[in-house]
């Protein structure tokens, strides 16, 4: 493990980087949002960022898989390194960066349509699987969401019938379908009861063994029980980069070991 | 937010405003015990012996508060390593009350006996391990990382005297085999007063860890690989009070 020269507070971590950003800076018109933010994603952990509110953290994770750019007036400086290919670069393919690179939300957003379509949409649009080999992708998203033994039965109902853990989770079954490397999670579950929570909190340690986990979380007590890293960040600059206990047992940086001692806000 | 963080704050404080009472408490016990035994004072080693129940009682509920705490507000970062090292540091503090409560029982059982000699060196080594258990009681509350390394200077001299009254001592029982039955307790008495130097070298290493997020053995003579000065014994077995 090392750290930066530059910046003594952020953290290298050892072996295989799936994502990494570069001196990345994201403008809305004048307003910098983000400074600076060099961090990199180590393969197949959980990565957990937090910071209060506006400080920056959903900002940053929408740009790790061009979000921003639906957003009139955003502008991206730096770089963002997927496997090492900058997903900045003109001729990326952003509907198939948007597979590799999955997003969960707050508020889980299934399809107004069947618990079956909701997850079988992906594969459909990016490569018109056979009706057999759907359903084999449609269990399989379902099972590795933990979602399958309670759903098998109405696979043809309204999604929208669906508890909110288990919209979540449909989502989160969404984003396996189209086999993507990293997942996204912002505030995955904060719209979720204890037990919800919990489920999903679950669901994130079985991923992590074959995906890259990058969450935005309010919940200090999510990040420090599912993340092995954590960043903090505030008011658009990423302050301290570590280990999740590090950052939660003796964190280096005074402004960190405010906010997780509850001393902002 | 902010008021119950201002509550949260003050049950930190009282949490060491409580470990410093027991730790005068028990320091006075130990002045008590070494006092008692100097002076042959019976009813002064029962007060210790007594006092002993109540510093027993202060241990018990400084370590229920930390549990309460711990489940109730989930501490980070340094409040988390505040309570930790209260929970440990009273486990230390506890101790020393159980050696001063040993002194005790010396001074009693020596109480009808003359000395061999005068007290002299008994006294001054606990008027210096006094000194440690108090400054590490203080470095901890002003957390000052100076006062931490001023402990752990002093118990290297604890240890010196240490060696130097078992020489003394073994010397003396092989030249007169009729004091053996008063220097054995005595030498004991010195090695409980050696044992609470550690007891306040960990407390000060605690300090630090509350202070620096790490953890390390500050003081020579508890690492593993230490090689007391000159030919000492080497590793004797730990008298095991009670």
């Amino acid at each position: 493990m090392t750290t930066q020269a530059d910046t003594p507070h952020i953290l290298r971590p050892a072996g295989e980087i799936k994502l990494e950003t570069r001196r990345l800076a994201l403008f809305y018109n004048e307003f910098r949002a983000l400074k600076d933010i060099s961090v990199a994603f180590p393969a197949r952990r959980i990565t957990a960022l937090i910071g209060p509110s506006g400080c920056g953290k959903s900002s940053f994770l929408r740009c790790l898989n061009r979000m921003n750019d639906l957003i009139d007036g955003a502008r991206v400086e730096g770089e963002v390194l997927l496997d090492g290919t900058d997903i900045y670069h003109s001729e990326i393919d952003i509907p198939l960066l948007r597979r590799r690179v999955g997003m969960v939300f707050q508020q889980p957003n299934p399809f107004p349509m069947t618990v079956y379509d909701n997850v079988a949409y992906g594969p459909r649009l990016h490569r018109a699987p056979g009706r057999a080999d759907l359903d084999e992708i449609v269990e399989r998203s379902l099972r590795s969401a933990a979602l399958w033994d309670e759903v098998k039965d109405k696979l043809h109902q309204s999604a929208l019938d669906l508890s909110g853990g288990q919209q979540q989770r449909l989502c989160i079954a969404r984003v396996l379908a189209v086999e993507p490397e990293v997942v996204l999670m912002d505030e995955p579950c904060s719209a979720l009861d204890p037990t919800a929570t919990f489920r999903i909190e679950e669901l994130m340690l079985e991923l992590v063994e074959r995906y890259t986990i990058v969450i935005v979380t309010h919940n200090m007590y999510q990040a420090s029980r599912v993340s092995h890293y954590a960043g903090f960040f505030l008011m658009g600059e990423l302050i301290e980069y570590g280990e999740t206990v590090q950052i939660f047992e003796s964190p280096k940086d005074r402004r960190t070991d405010d906010y997780v001692r509850g001393r902002f806000g | 937010m902010r008021r119950t963080r201002q509550a949260f704050d003050e049950q930190l404080e009282q949490l060491e405003q409580r470990l410093l009472e027991m730790g005068e408490f028990v320091e006075a016990m130990l002045e008590k015990s070494v006092r008692a035994l100097t002076s042959h004072d019976v009813e002064l080693a029962r007060e210790v012996i007594a006092a002993d129940d109540v510093a027993d009682e202060m241990d018990i509920s400084i370590e229920q508060q930390c549990m309460r705490l711990l489940a109730l507000q989930q501490p980070m970062s340094r409040d988390l390593r505040t309570i930790g090292t209260v929970m440990k540091v009273i486990s230390d503090v506890e101790r020393i009350g159980d050696y001063s409560v040993d002194i005790g029982r010396t001074a009693i059982r020596l109480a009808d006996t003359e000395y061999f000699k005068p007290l002299v060196d008994i006294p001054k080594m606990a008027e210096l391990v006094r000194t440690m258990l108090r400054q590490a009681l203080e470095a901890l509350v002003a957390r000052d990382l100076e006062i931490v390394f001023r402990v752990v200077e002093l118990d290297d001299k604890v240890d010196r005297m240490w060696y130097r009254l078992q020489e003394e001592l073994e010397h003396i029982m092989e030249q007169r085999p009729e004091v053996v039955r008063q220097a054995v307790p005595l030498l004991l008495v010195a090695r409980y007063l050696e044992r609470v130097a550690d007891h306040s070298v960990n407390i000060a290493e605690r300090v630090a860890y509350m202070e620096t997020g790490r953890l390390e053995t500050l003081a020579a003579s508890h690492r593993a690989d230490y090689q007391p000065e000159g030919n000492q014994p080497a590793e004797r077995p730990e008298a095991k009070p009670e």
